[in-house]
This record gives C-alpha cells, structure tokens and sequence, in this order.
C-alpha cells in the first residue's frame, strides 16, 4: 500500500499531460495543467508523510509529538493559492484568443504573425 | 501539428523518462518513513524559538519568509496580469447594464437562495477572518483564511444579483488591499533592518506559546497575506464577471 501515493501522483501527472497534449480547447487545456499541478501537491505532501504523524500544529499535541514534516505543507499551501491565482491568469489569456481569433482550439490556430500578415 | 505526432512525441518522452523516473523512486525513502531532517528539526525548534504552535505558519512567515515574499508577489503578478489582460481591453467604464449578455435568459434568483446566502456569507467571511487571525496558533493564516473571506463574497454575489454586489464591492478598494497587502509583507522585512539586524529577522516580541498574538513579525506578514490574498481573489472574480456585460462596440453583438 505505501507506493498508492506515488501511482495516485504518478497517474494524475500523466492523466493531465494526456489531456494538455490532446486537447481542442484551452479551457479544457487550462483545467488539465491543474491535474498535474494537483499532482505535485501529492508528491509533496506524500514525501512529507511520517507513519502516525499528527498534524504540525502543536496546539492540541505537546511539541515533541512526532509530527509530519510542516516544510512540504508550506510549500503546497502557498503553491495551490498562487497556482488558482496562475490559473485564472491563463483563462484570461483565453478569453483574450477567443476574442482575437473567435477560436479556443490550441491544433487551429496558427502561430503568431506580423499584424498585418493576419 | 497532427494528432498522432503529437501523441507519438508525448510517448517517446514518457518513454525516455521511464528509466531516470524509476531510479529516482527507488531512491526515495519510503513512504511514511522520511529521512530528512529539516522538517523534525523545524518542528523541535518552531515552539521553543517562536514561541508558536502552527509550524506551517512558522515556516512560511519566518522560516522560510522570503520564499513566501516571492510566493507573494508572484501571487500579486498573476492577478495584475488578469486585470491588465481583461481591463485593458473592456476599459474602466462601468456605466454598460452588468449580467445580460445578448441571448442568454436573465435568471432570477429563488428567495431561498438569497436567504441562505445572506445568512452563510457573512458568516463565511467571519470564519475566514477567524482562520486568518489564528494563523500562528490553530491550522490556518492568511493564505487560507484569505481564500475563505473571497467566497464568502462570492456567496454574497450568489444571493444578491451582479448590479447590487457591484455596488458592495469597489474596484480601487480592492485594488488597493491587494497591492497593500504585498507591500505590507515586503515592508514589514525592513522593520529589523532598522535596528541592525537581517531583514526579515523577528525581532519584534514574541508573545505567549499559544497566545493569539503570538509569532512577533509573524503577524504583521499574516495580515499582509490575508489581505492581499482576499483581495487578490475578489478582484479575479470582479474581473471575469465584468467579461459578462454587454458593453457599447464590443463588436460581437
């Protein structure tokens, strides 16, 4: 049971590139980078994990109890506040595309020109 | 690009990453059993040192607080990107009739809806403050509480229509609690400085083990991020729900 984690981490990071890859649609696209982006939040806190481990909080525990590993939950609490704050960045670059080229699907549009050359 | 080549591409690099991925795992210690030190010893030394229970808190306003100043303006440089990116184009005028949109159904709202709402989001944003606040004693701080707070408000635009949570929610207000939320945090690093120490060093007094105004600097950076993290997100929502309104010569009608 103790490599779960590491298939669940595994097996979003790949669901998501698959979708990324074969998308026809940024928003879709958009949602599929969260996947994977939901995946390292997996890996984090699983490296992080200690058997019988209480939260790192020692408000209710004495200090001392054995507790797991506070750094990596630092890391993916300020990554899943920037990452929705990235995410909504990138939708408003597609409503951006959408507006310009009246077209969300990442295999029709061309790569950028010169204005003009449109 | 053709389907199948991009599909071929995505195969011959998860075939290539098979053997170094596979190594790396089999170097990992295993689960439940981490080998690294810096997490217990944060956890030994956070009560002692600064005199806080919540060592995530620990780790993000003092430990490891410039990592959370650049997490911070990272946060700050996303949401300015949003509002450049849709604002830039729609214009500051607010005077276009907010939620029509040509061919869609005005919805209404049932009264129960409106009800619910006004009686869970204030109390939403309570509790955001509530977690906010205790952010160096119980789980919590300002990135969650932050969050929290934004979807009461969401919840106050769920009950009301777009025209009266408009009217509760000022543009330059918000902006100016997310953008001073940042600077709050950055200059709360220079504070120490003044008085000859690293920046960022908490030099202010700790406070009681358990206390709510436990943590020194800790506090000051926790309202800066409860800020600009509320705000930060109320502004994303205010935004994308200004795309909705059917504006003069917006050419697509």
């Amino acid at each position: 049971m103790s490599v779960l984690p590491w298939l669940v981490a595994a097996w979003l990071f790949g669901a998501g590139i698959y979708g990324i890859v074969s998308s026809r649609n940024f928003v879709h696209l958009i949602g599929c980078l969260s996947v994977c982006q939901s995946s390292t939040y997996l890996l984090l806190l699983g490296i992080g994990y200690r058997w019988g481990g209480v939260v790192p909080v020692f408000y209710d525990h004495p200090p001392g109890t054995k507790a797991v590993d506070p750094v990596v939950q630092a890391l993916v609490l300020t990554d899943i506040v920037v990452g929705a704050t990235v995410t909504a960045l990138l939708l408003a670059m597609a409503v951006q595309v959408d507006r310009k080229y009246r077209e969300l699907d990442p295999q029709k549009l061309r790569p950028m020109r010169h204005e003009g050359h449109q | 690009m053709k389907q199948w080549l991009k599909l071929a591409l995505l195969a011959v690099a998860g075939c290539s990453l098979v053997w170094p991925v596979w190594r790396i795992a089999r170097a990992l210690p295993p689960f439940g059993e981490p080998t690294g030190n810096y997490g217990p010893e944060v956890n030994r030394l956070g009560p002692p040192l600064r005199h806080i229970s919540n060592m995530v808190s620990a780790v993000n306003f003092d430990f490891r607080g410039i990592d959370t100043l650049g997490e911070e303006f990272m946060l700050l440089a996303a949401v300015t990107g949003t509002v450049l990116l849709l604002r830039g184009i729609r214009g500051e005028d607010t005077s276009a009739a907010p939620d029509i949109i040509a061919g869609r159904a005005l919805a209404g709202r049932a009264e129960s809806t409106t009800v619910i709402c006004r009686l869970l989001g204030p109390l939403t944003v309570l509790f955001g403050l509530y977690m906010a606040a205790h952010a160096t004693v119980t789980p919590g701080g300002g990135f969650q509480g932050g969050v929290v707070i934004a979807s009461g408000f969401l919840l106050l635009y769920l009950g009301e229509d777009y025209s009266a949570w408009r009217e509760l929610i000022r543009s330059h207000i918000v902006a100016a609690l997310e953008g001073g939320g940042a600077l709050l945090f950055a200059l709360a690093g220079f504070l120490p400085l003044a008085e000859g120490h690293a920046y960022m060093e908490n030099t202010l007094p700790l406070g009681d083990f358990k206390d709510v105004f436990s943590g020194g600097l800790m506090l000051v950076e926790n309202v800066g991020v409860a800020f600009a993290v509320a705000a930060g997100f109320t502004m994303l929502f205010l935004e994308f729900m200004e795309e909705t309104r059917s504006l003069e010569g917006d050419g697509d009608k």
